[in-house]
């Protein structure tokens, strides 16, 4: 997505660009992944920019090209096939990869996996966990028992996946190592109303328990349970893709370690955007701050002064039943914090304000206000001493008062209510105010005033 | 003049049948046959005839001493003739182009192609433009661009009740258009449903199914996130897009990166909101999209209705009856005065100035040769702030529009106004902009006078003279007419049927055609609708006949809040007041409390202020002080105050639209203060950009 991004933003620029992508699939928008597993969106949905959009920009697209490494001293990247491109500046945009967590019986003995393990995380694996899915939610429906999944890791992509199952009629449990869901975003507490709202949606959570083993009996975890299952969804342990990097003497921390320009701190002809590049000893895993670097970039490569230093992040899952949404660190952040949880209802509100400006927030169970919270946040905005509190309690109800005489009723044409207290009918109050004769909004409550007495003040 | 006349409101693009009886104060009642507001007024309408009999009308040419700054009368003969001299002298300093004409989107059909021939053929100045720029320009550039024609609604504003789903977009047109929502209820009435979109929750949105209060300046990517989901529920008409319309693959495509939650974090508008719109769409068979100056005036105001255009078509809506999309043109002649000529890139016809044949069409109708025509001038905002520098005019004619308090960043505006040599009003009082002239000259206006205006829909209707107008003022048609005496030899009717006529002519073969129209059949139909009553049934005006589909982008709004500037502010109108306000505050019936600052009860609390207290508002380009207005309707991080009074304007943007050059009038970034508090607080570097 972020090589996407940052195509888009060289359209016009005098540069010839070559994008190799290791995948078949023109790029595509990883973030609905889940969302095709779920069947709301069709997989063609996700397309960003098709083969013909590159051709028309004349860009080259080469999918299915799988770089074997990078010459730093003929300026050349090589694929597996032997052949090399030469390249002035070259970009790596190579996401994260899943490693595969250290479950015996994962891999078989001829090196494959355990047909039941689907790893989450590129077209390909949606396609391959949804072929798999479709002849066992058939064989379940006619066995009358439903089939049932583990999906191993309580992050974001793990909880959407999870709900994703469910809502195509699979039985999920999800198996966390850390004590609560969402431990990378979450504390405990807003954890505990998270993992609440998933069983009452009816799948299982275990958190603090690690999968050690898979064996025809299931899946097992060090806690002692074995869940019996029919699939087993990986979606934890993504890691920057560095490989490349590292292996052509690049500095490389937990990714491709970059400056302000996005350049390699080694060697200022390569960059790293996304998920794979390190900017101040932190790598992100969301696409907001990978679009922003591709913005970055494609400033400098088009020889602007631009830098990027940093940005401030949203997490929302996207999971049908389940609302969460975590601004910046809400756990790490330094600040005061106004917190508000009602784990009877499921919600678990909390702010954390610096210098009176919103630096964190996490929102689970209850989303109101979180287009304004997250303006707030975005923006900045110095906020008054009560206003945080106020953000997180419900918002007033208007209530409705008895209309004193002196209220205008009618804004058309300016009638008041005791004005129009004083016609006997509807009829009269047209034909003596104009009420009601402009754009007829106020009819029904000129029907309930008509001949009725002032109210009390 | 013993019975009735039948006639048109002043104000808005309604343009409301009424009657009106009497010979010096009219007195107005309904007209119910006329199919537009089947009798139904508001109070402006109800009230129209205030504008007679008061104290403050213009009735003779005046001219400003420039250096005692007094004002003497002098004879219509005198006035025009130091008008003609300046001109002449403007034109000997600098060119053709020496003299500028800014025109406004009430006149009269007539008056708007008179003064376009009055630049073009007699002062042979390309610097003619006019405030409608700053009405739907934003429209009719996606209009053209989508369709290949623009016509605010290209169906009879009826139409809106046969709706499924009607979408307003920026529209308040329960408060500045009334008559017009009772076709919402009608709608409802039936189980249609009404959506609307605006940051404020207005007497409009109180008759909507669905509310949207998306943050100012981020319509685009709301249209964007709705597409999306249209695309991913499979509601998109595939059939209707390959046989009626070019460049949905690329726009497919650009939507692809607009999922609900990052929608959300652009626009406020949070996911499930979001998904509950557009599974209402998804669902309906005729779904209506219209959009207002909410949505047009920003600087991606025309990228905005495009974007809007694409959610219409790729339903499959346009050209449906009881669907698809249109534009709610605000000012009377909005429609009418953007296709005869008063815009700086058009001829009468909606012909481009830059086509040859159109030119040679024209100059014949004008018998002037057609390289004697200049080529395309400045925009509105462009013109008016190159006023008086080297490169600018240096003499100004103004009809029909009150600058200094309608246009952006007013105060640099009225500098430029100050910085001519000559500038010349045209109007019926003493206006803001009047004030600033050298030369005044007071003309009829309304009742007084005849003329056709083309209303939202594109329907031509007839005002009528009905009574007489004060002695010692002469109609926008007498002006132009003796102007262009004096500085050419090229003939200009005084008769509004005759000018008509030559506006027929004129148009004859152009896109906005009129040369069918007479004022009998506008008399015996109700008013005419130029090109049909129904738009785009068959096919769009492109050659191919398809509509184009273009993959747009949000960008934003030109200023975002910042540390010194942390709210947004929007502008808008009220009920009881209209445009700048030189008509309606002086109608005395219409209540004129002032202007006031909306805000929400957060934004109050953060502030400490309470409903009345004063408040200050300022911009980077300016200040204005009203008393407080809380309110729970308005988004918190949103600061609303009605442009109807001096103030409003010095605080917007002049960021322009790159394809209407409209400026950004519906978002800035704003700092509030309490007023006791400003002394104490160090003020920010005005001309510093965040």
């Amino acid at each position: 997505m972020a090589a996407a991004r940052l195509a888009e933003s060289l359209v016009g620029a005098d540069v010839r660009l070559t994008v190799l992508a290791d995948e078949h699939h023109a790029p595509y928008n990883r973030i609905l992944l889940s969302a095709v597993l779920e069947g709301t969106h069709p997989a063609d949905a996700l397309t960003l920019r098709s083969p013909a959009w590159f051709a028309a920009q004349g860009f080259e697209l080469r999918l299915g090209a799988r770089v074997l490494e990078i010459d730093r001293t003929a300026s050349e990247v090589v694929l597996v096939d032997g052949e090399r491109i030469a390249f002035d500046r070259l970009v790596l945009a190579c996401g994260s990869i899943p490693s595969l967590p250290p479950v015996r019986g994962l891999v078989r003995r001829d090196g494959t996996l355990d047909p039941r393990v689907h790893p989450f995380r590129s077209l390909g694996d949606c396609h391959r966990l949804d072929a798999a899915l479709g002849p066992l939610v058939e064989h379940g429906l006619s066995a009358g028992n439903a089939p049932r999944a583990v999906v191993v890791g309580g992050g974001l992509l793990g909880l959407q996946v999870a709900r994703a199952l469910s809502v195509r009629g699979v039985s999920t449990e999800v198996v966390e190592g850390a004590d609560h869901l969402l431990a990378r975003q979450l504390g405990p507490r807003a954890g505990a109303v998270l993992a609440r709202d998933l069983r009452r949606l009816g799948t299982a959570v275990y958190t603090g328990a690690r999968a050690v083993r898979l064996t025809d009996a299931g899946l097992h975890l060090d806690n002692g349970a074995v869940l019996s299952t029919d699939l087993v969804v990986l979606t934890a342990g993504g890691r920057p893709s560095t490989a490349l990097a590292r292996r052509a003497g690049l500095m490389v921390g937990r990714g491709v370690v970059v400056d302000r320009t996005l350049a390699s701190v080694t060697d200022d002809r390569i960059h790293a955007i996304g998920d794979c590049a390190e900017h101040r000893r932190r790598t992100t895993g969301f696409v907001a701050p990978a679009w922003e670097q591709a913005e970055v970039l494609a400033r400098v490569l088009r020889g602007e002064d631009a830098e990027y230093d940093g940005r401030r992040s949203v997490a929302r899952l996207r999971a049908t039943g389940l609302d969460v949404a975590v601004l910046g660190d809400a756990e790490g952040a330094d600040g005061d914090v106004v917190e508000v949880t009602n784990p009877i209802a499921g919600s678990h509100r909390r702010l954390v304000l610096h210098g009176g400006r919103v630096v964190a927030a996490a929102l689970v169970g209850n989303l109101s206000r979180v287009g304004l919270i997250t303006q707030l946040y975005d923006r900045g905005t110095l906020l008054g001493p009560d206003e945080p509190g106020r953000l997180l309690l419900p918002e007033p109800a208007d209530a409705p008062a008895p209309l004193p005489d002196d209220a205008e009723v009618c804004a058309c044409a300016g009638v008041t209510a005791g004005e129009i207290r004083a016609c006997s009918s509807m009829g009269e109050c047209a034909d003596v105010t104009r009420a009601t004769t402009g754009c007829g909004g106020c009819a029904d409550v000129v029907r309930r005033l008509v001949g009725t007495l002032s109210a009390a003040t | 003049m013993g019975a009735a006349v039948e006639t048109h409101c002043p104000y808005c693009s309604l343009q409301c049948g009424m009657r009106l009886e009497g010979r010096r104060v009219p007195e107005v009642s309904a007209w119910e046959e006329f199919p537009v507001n089947r009798g139904a007024l508001c109070r402006k309408g109800w009230s129209a005839a205030g504008l007679y009999g008061g104290r403050d009308r213009l009735t003779s040419p005046l001219v400003r001493d420039r250096e005692t700054g007094e004002w003497s009368a002098v004879s219509w003969d005198d006035a025009l003739d130091r008008v003609a001299a300046g001109f002449r002298a403007a034109r000997a300093d600098r060119g053709p182009d020496g003299v500028a004409v800014f025109g406004g989107g009430g006149l009269t059909n007539e008056k708007a192609y008179s003064l376009g021939k009055l630049a073009r053929a007699a002062l042979g100045t390309s610097q003619i433009d006019y405030n409608g720029r700053w009405c739907m320009s934003s429209a009719a550039s996606a209009g053209i661009r989508a369709f290949g024609l623009d016509r605010g609604l290209p169906f009879p504003l009826a139409d809106v009740e046969e709706a499924d789903v009607l979408v307003l977009v920026g529209s308040n047109l329960a408060e500045t258009m009334p008559p017009a929502a009772r076709h919402l209820d009608r709608l409802r009435e039936r189980g249609g449903r009404v959506v609307v979109v605006d940051p404020r929750r207005t007497p409009t949105a109180d008759r909507a199914d669905l509310t949207l209060q998306p943050v100012p300046g981020t319509d685009l990517a709301l249209a964007l996130g709705v597409l999306h989901l249209l695309v991913a529920g499979g509601a998109v008409e595939e059939d209707y897009l390959a046989a009626r319309t070019t460049g949905w693959p690329e726009v497919r495509e650009s939507v692809a990166a607009w999922w609900p939650e990052r929608v959300e974090r652009v626009t406020g508008i949070e996911a499930h909101e979001l998904r509950a719109f557009a599974a209402m769409l998804a669902g309906s068979p005729r779904v209506m999209v219209l959009t207002a100056r909410g949505a047009e005036q920003h600087s991606t105001g025309s990228d905005t209705v495009l974007a809007w255009i694409n959610v219409a078509l790729a339903l499959g809506m346009v050209g449906k009856r009881g669907a698809g999309y249109g534009c709610l043109t605000g000012q009377g002649n909005g429609q009418g005065g953007r296709e005869h000529g008063q815009k700086a890139d058009q001829l009468p016809g909606y012909r481009r100035i830059d086509d040859p044949a159109a030119r040679a069409h024209v100059a014949g109708v004008w018998g002037v040769d057609p390289d004697t025509l200049p080529g395309p001038g400045r925009s509105a905002y462009e013109l008016l702030d190159a006023l008086g520098t080297p490169g600018g005019p240096s003499a100004l004619l103004v009809m029909g529009s009150n600058i200094v308090v309608s246009a952006p960043r007013a105060t640099h505006v009225t500098e430029r106004l100050e910085s001519l040599d000559l500038l010349v009003v045209c109007d019926v009082v003493m206006s803001e902009t009047a004030a600033l002239a050298d030369v005044v000259l007071p003309v009829t206006q309304w009742a007084e006078e005849t003329g056709t205006m083309t209303n939202l829909e594109g329907r031509v209707v007839l005002r009528q003279r009905a009574i007489t107008p004060p002695p010692g003022v002469r109609s926008d048609l007498d002006v132009i007419a003796g102007l262009a005496s004096r500085l050419s030899s090229v003939p200009f009717s005084t008769d509004p049927e005759e000018v008509f006529a030559e506006l027929g002519r004129a148009s004859a073969g152009g896109p906005a055609d009129y040369s069918a129209i007479t004022y009998d059949r506008i008399r015996d139909e109700g008013g005419v609708f130029w090109g049909g009553e129904r738009l785009f049934a068959e096919s769009f005006a492109h050659p191919d006949g398809r509509a184009r589909m273009y993959a747009v982008e949000h960008r934003g709004a030109a200023e975002q809040p910042c540390a010194d500037y942390p709210v947004h502010l929007t502008t808008g109108r009220v009920l009881a007041q209209y445009q700048s306000g030189a008509q309606t505050r002086r109608v005395r019936s219409l209540p004129d409390d002032g202007p006031f600052i909306e805000v929400h009860p957060l934004l109050a609390a953060r502030l400490g202020v309470d409903s009345g207290d004063p408040l200050r508002v300022s911009t980077r380009r300016g200040t204005m002080s009203a008393p407080a207005r809380v309110v729970p309707t308005i988004r918190p991080d949103t600061v609303f105050v009605p442009f109807h009074w001096v103030g409003a304007n010095r605080l917007t943007n002049d960021a322009l639209d790159p394809a209407s050059r409209m400026p950004e009038f519906k978002v800035c970034a704003a700092r509030l203060a309490r007023v006791e508090e400003v002394a104490q607080r160090p003020s920010p570097d005005p001309v510093a950009r965040a």
